[in-house]
């Protein structure tokens, strides 16, 4: 596979060393050391069961780790200091707020002033086309459209991190599609540094700046792959197929 | 079929159907019915009060006062004693109720105890508040209160452990700290609940304040219902029942509205 160098000056933002995990004595992660770049696009891939969600569970500290580190910015990870966002599988919007209150959540939570919540909001809403649904429940909006604001309300946090856990899992390859632009945009205009579980290779292809992929349990980090294809990619073109080819072969387990 | 409505807008609207008119008419001829049951058991013995004698002792009694209470009086004594237990029982029910349901160690503390009190009916409790409070507005007011406020805390309680991990999960994620978990997430999830059993606790408050006032009132609509019964007078037990259960469903419909306006999200399921 061809791989060009591009100079990418960003300073690191996360940094993983060593991270390893068991749960008594069953091994999940082994040894996973990698930086993220500050607005870097991450994918994380890997065959079934092989520890994605433990990773990212120990990426937002709900476990805590058997060994190694997670810095961000030079800081050990901490919730209370650093601002991490995640976007979960299934809906999440809370369901007696309005779409907007929804997007006000997080911010209320971190207690910010109410003119720069207000200026978050108006702009994500704005960003997403939410606009017209500003009024409107969770529950009278359609699946997707509840993803949207999950994902807006991520993204309003403009946090230090995003983690995404296969946010797409549930949804059809039209609404896929749809939203991995979506979610393009919004990384683009916000400039957050982004990690994505996904099981789903061209998504990772599509949306990536880097893609890691996981070995089987206990995972450890088998190739940390640069995808330097211009934006907005083609799904059809022979590099991104041959890349996808490339991932396929390599988290094949049989 | 595409119309065009009255203001010239085209699409599909919805008609009136022999189905819709079913169900307009069907409680009314429940009524109906009802009336027919009255006006027949009422025709075979003379010491069941018939429509019309009942009607107009209704009129007599908006005329002529029962103890120097006008016929509205009573009823308003009913609901300020419904009202003040009720507002009392939602401040100390959902209180208490998020106190057990929040804190797993309250609840083992107070579970027992609060459990080996809720099947108690709130009439059992009449002698001994008698003996304490005498037969002043207090007592009767705190019977009506032990029956309102059971279910509050029940709900309050159910409401708040059956809080969806989600969201639970989602106030963690941006780092709520507890108290923000529990009136940012927790309390807002379990709305619908805590509403649900305030409604339950009207209708309960107002069966009991009427029981209550049976045993020893001068005012009340439940007083005229024992000032009837020892008066021999059926007629005015009847035009008392009636103004029961009118006002009882009207309690429910305002609990109704209240629901809608504190949870909107419930109405669009």
């Amino acid at each position: 596979m061809k791989s060009e160098t591009v100079i990418d000056n960003r300073p690191v933002k996360v940094q993983v060393s060593h991270l390893t995990k068991y749960f008594g004595s069953l091994h999940v992660l082994d040894d996973v050391s990698f930086d993220i770049k500050k607005g870097e696009f991450v994918c994380v891939v890997g065959p079934t069961g092989c520890g994605k969600t433990t990773f990212l569970n120990l990426l937002t500290k709900i476990y805590e780790p058997s060994e190694g580190e997670l810095r961000i910015d030079g800081e050990l990870a901490d919730p209370k200091k650093h601002n991490l966002a995640f976007v979960f599988q299934e809906p999440s919007a809370l369901p007696w707020l309005t779409v907007e209150d929804n997007l006000r959540f997080g911010l209320k939570i971190k207690k910010l002033p109410k003119e720069e919540i207000e200026r978050r909001v108006d702009r994500i809403l704005k960003l997403l086309g939410l606009e017209e649904f500003r009024k409107a429940y969770p529950g009278q909006l359609s699946t997707s459209t509840e993803q949207r604001v999950i994902i807006g309300r991520a993204f309003a946090m403009e946090p230090d991190l995003l983690l995404m856990d296969e946010p797409y899992g549930q949804m059809d390859i039209k609404l896929r599609f749809y939203l991995e632009d979506e979610v393009l945009r919004l990384w683009r205009e916000i400039g957050t540094t982004v990690v994505f579980i996904t099981h789903n290779i061209e998504e990772a292809v599509y949306l990536s700046e880097k893609v890691l992929i996981l070995s089987n349990k206990p995972a450890t980090i088998k190739e940390e792959l640069k995808n330097n294809l211009p934006y907005p990619r083609d799904i059809a073109s022979r590099e991104f197929v041959e890349m996808r080819k490339h991932i396929t072969e390599q988290i094949k387990w049989w | 079929m595409v119309r065009t409505d009255k203001n010239g807008q085209k699409g599909e609207f919805k008609k009136t159907t022999p189905k819709d008119i079913v169900y307009f008419i069907l409680p009314f001829v429940s009524i109906g019915f009802l009336l027919l049951l009255w006006y027949r058991v009422s025709s075979i013995t003379s010491l069941f009060p018939g429509m019309v004698q009942t009607y107009e002792r209704f009129l007599l009694l908006l005329e002529k006062p029962i103890m120097r209470v006008p016929f509205y009086g009573h009823i308003l004594a009913s609901l300020k004693r419904v009202v003040i237990a009720l507002l009392a029982a939602i401040v100390v029910g959902i209180a208490f109720g998020t106190l057990i349901g929040w804190n797993k160690k309250c609840d083992s503390f107070f579970g027992t105890v609060f459990n080996f009190i809720r099947p108690i009916p709130p009439l059992a409790w009449i002698p001994l508040i008698t003996i304490t409070f005498g037969i002043g507005e207090f007592p009767k007011i705190l019977i009506v209160f032990i029956g309102a406020v059971i279910p509050i805390v029940l709900n309050t309680r159910a409401g708040l452990l059956s809080v969806e991990q989600i969201y639970l999960d989602v106030g963690q994620l941006f780092d709520a700290n507890r108290w923000q978990m529990l009136w940012e997430v927790a309390m807002p999830c379990a709305t619908p609940a805590i509403v649900a059993g305030i409604k339950t606790a009207t209708s309960a408050a107002w069966m009991v304040v009427l029981a209550a006032e049976m045993l020893g009132a001068k005012s009340g609509v439940g007083f005229l219902v024992t000032r009837g019964m020892d008066a021999n007078d059926m007629p005015l037990v009847l035009v008392a029942m009636i103004t029961i259960g009118v006002i009882g469903a009207l309690l429910g419909v305002i609990t109704s509205l209240i629901e809608r306006l504190i949870c909107p999200w419930m109405r669009i399921k």
